[in-house]
């Protein structure tokens, strides 16, 4: 009992972590921009295929892989705000919301068809794998798994400490708490949400890199991903990025629990079944809190 | 302020034009601030005195006219304002309202040159506004009316600008704290900031201000000593209520 007890634990904190870097970056655009970035799923195959060429194609070591899924990442964030946000953002603010995220849908769109046309469908294998496992005693660890939470890890402190501590990550929660005050403080947004973007692409980046390497690469490989991410998002609250990662580890160590408990086919529906409840119950999401205002 | 209009002027409005929608709010201002003035526009509510800091601080697109700052051209981007040395404290405080009051006087220095410079104006507000050391971990949703009041000016004053546009910093407080946020101004003012403020009360800046502009459909129509306003009781009448 207690091997699968772990067996659920390990499954359920490595796709947490992988859900949470996923979130992440979903979150922080939201939060920031208020913008739902459609074409984020996208970007994280992007990263893996990257990863993949790096590696495969041009055999430069796997650290390469991960730089390289990173810059690539980030430059489609550039490339996304310069090409679509920053003319959307110059229209009329009150439809940003929305045209944003139709663009985004035609981009995501889009950069999956690319790859399609330039790697093909046939699922491919991400090099980027260590066979084995670490044993204590009873327990089995597999150096995968590890090597996913212990990279999703890393990555949370990074984004963690650049937003808390650095002059870059103080803009840009001021931007997104209140973009006007930003602005009088000396702020360039515009600037600022260039910077988030990349962040973004590049958190998606990795994440395709570790979601392929626990599966196959494939052109629609971070759909799944996205739409869970998405489902974090909204329980958390969107936005909240603590709430995000405590949402993306909590929610997947259930759906792990109902994936053996009752069929792998329950895993999604119990994951819908929270947020319709979250919905009703809490439409601000589980962390989300009204503001507290004292005359 | 004994000579300050001989010095060149810190802000100068020519003819500023402005509005939301196709409605213009302010209607050809022109107004001049010199260095170390308390310069005052008072006027009742919603005839553009919000809107007259909005469009100096570049939150509001100027229409027509112009705008200087120790004699350069707004760009009417907000940043490039708060380069040139406009610090706006905005109506309502437009606090950061999950960060620390440290964290907002931080964003107040955002354009700080160095670690140093940050640390010197934050001694500075702490001495001016010692409650703000006390509460520097508090989170500013959760502050009281009167210091996020405080907590506005001294973000404001960490900005370090050549100029602080002040909008109605009386606005939804108690007299006592009123008076104690005004006790905080009169002292800037000695100090030698020079200061923009509006107000809808003339009585408050009466014994701080140099100079009133009086502000009424978004067009200035009376300018002149802060006492001179007070003894012209059918002025007071007419725009501002008695």
């Amino acid at each position: 009992m207690t091997d699968v007890l772990m067996a659920i634990l390990v499954a359920g904190f490595t796709s947490g972590a992988l859900y949470a870097l996923a979130t992440v970056g979903l979150s922080l655009v939201w939060g920031s921009m208020g913008m739902l970035n459609m074409a984020h799923a996208a970007m994280l195959t992007l990263g893996g295929y990257v990863a993949f060429t790096v590696i495969t194609s041009l055999g430069l070591p796997v650290a390469i892989g991960f730089a390289g899924a990173i810059v690539a990442g980030a430059l489609a964030g550039a490339i996304l705000y310069f090409a679509i946000v920053r003319n959307l953002l110059q229209n009329d603010k009150s439809t940003f919301e929305a045209n944003v995220m139709i663009a985004t849908v035609g981009i995501g769109i889009a950069l999956e068809n690319a790859i399609l046309l330039t790697y093909g469908g046939q699922p491919l294998k991400q090099p980027v794998s260590i066979a084995g496992a670490l044993r204590l005693g009873p327990l089995t660890l597999p150096w995968q798994n590890l090597l996913i939470i212990a990279v999703v890890v890393v990555m949370m402190v990074v984004v963690s400490a650049a937003l808390g501590r650095t002059r870059m990550g103080r803009a840009i929660r001021a931007t997104a708490q209140n973009r006007d005050a930003a602005q009088l403080m000396g702020v360039a947004v515009n600037r600022v949400y260039l910077q988030v973007l990349m962040l973004s692409g590049a958190l998606a980046g990795i994440c395709g890199v570790m979601v392929s390497s626990m599966t196959q690469l494939s052109p629609p490989l971070g759909n799944d991903p996205m739409l869970k991410a998405f489902i974090m998002c909204v329980v958390a609250g969107l936005g909240n990025l603590p709430g995000a990662i405590a949402a993306a580890l909590g929610l997947a160590l259930l759906e792990s629990f109902v994936q053996y408990a009752l069929g792998a086919r329950w895993g999604f529906p119990s994951l819908l079944f929270v947020v319709i409840a979250v919905l009703i119950w809490r439409p601000s999401g589980l962390f989300g809190h009204a503001e507290i205002r004292r005359m | 302020m004994t000579g300050a209009a001989a010095k060149p002027p810190v802000l100068q409005l020519d003819g500023i034009v402005c509005g939301y929608d196709g409605l213009d709010v302010l209607k050809g201002i022109s107004l001049t601030v010199h260095a170390g003035e308390f310069i005052t526009v008072v006027g009742p509510n919603g005839h553009g005195k919000s809107t007259l800091l909005k469009t100096i601080s570049g939150l509001v697109p100027l229409r027509g006219g112009q705008i200087s700052i120790d004699g350069r051209r707004l760009s009417g981007k907000p940043h490039e304002t708060a380069m040139l040395g406009v610090a706006h404290v905005p109506q309502g405080d437009m606090l950061f309202a999950q960060m620390s009051v440290l964290e907002n006087l931080l964003m107040g220095g955002y354009l700080a040159p160095d670690k140093a410079e940050i640390t010197r104006r934050l001694d500075e507000v702490y001495a001016l506004l010692p409650k703000l050391a006390d509460r520097r971990n508090q989170i500013a949703s959760s502050l009281s009316g009167g210091e996020r009041r405080m907590v506005g000016i001294g973000r404001g004053l960490m900005m370090g600008g050549r100029i602080l546009l002040i909008d109605e910093p009386s606005l939804g407080l108690a007299p006592l704290i009123i008076d104690q946020v005004y006790d905080v101004i009169s002292q800037l003012s000695k100090a030698g900031r020079t200061i923009l403020l509006v107000e809808e009360n003339p009585a408050r800046v009466e014994d701080l201000a140099d100079r009133l502009h009086l502000l009424d459909d978004g067009a200035i129509v009376w300018s002149g000593k802060p006492a001179e306003l007070m003894a012209r009781d059918e002025l007071l009448a007419t725009y501002l209520g008695g």
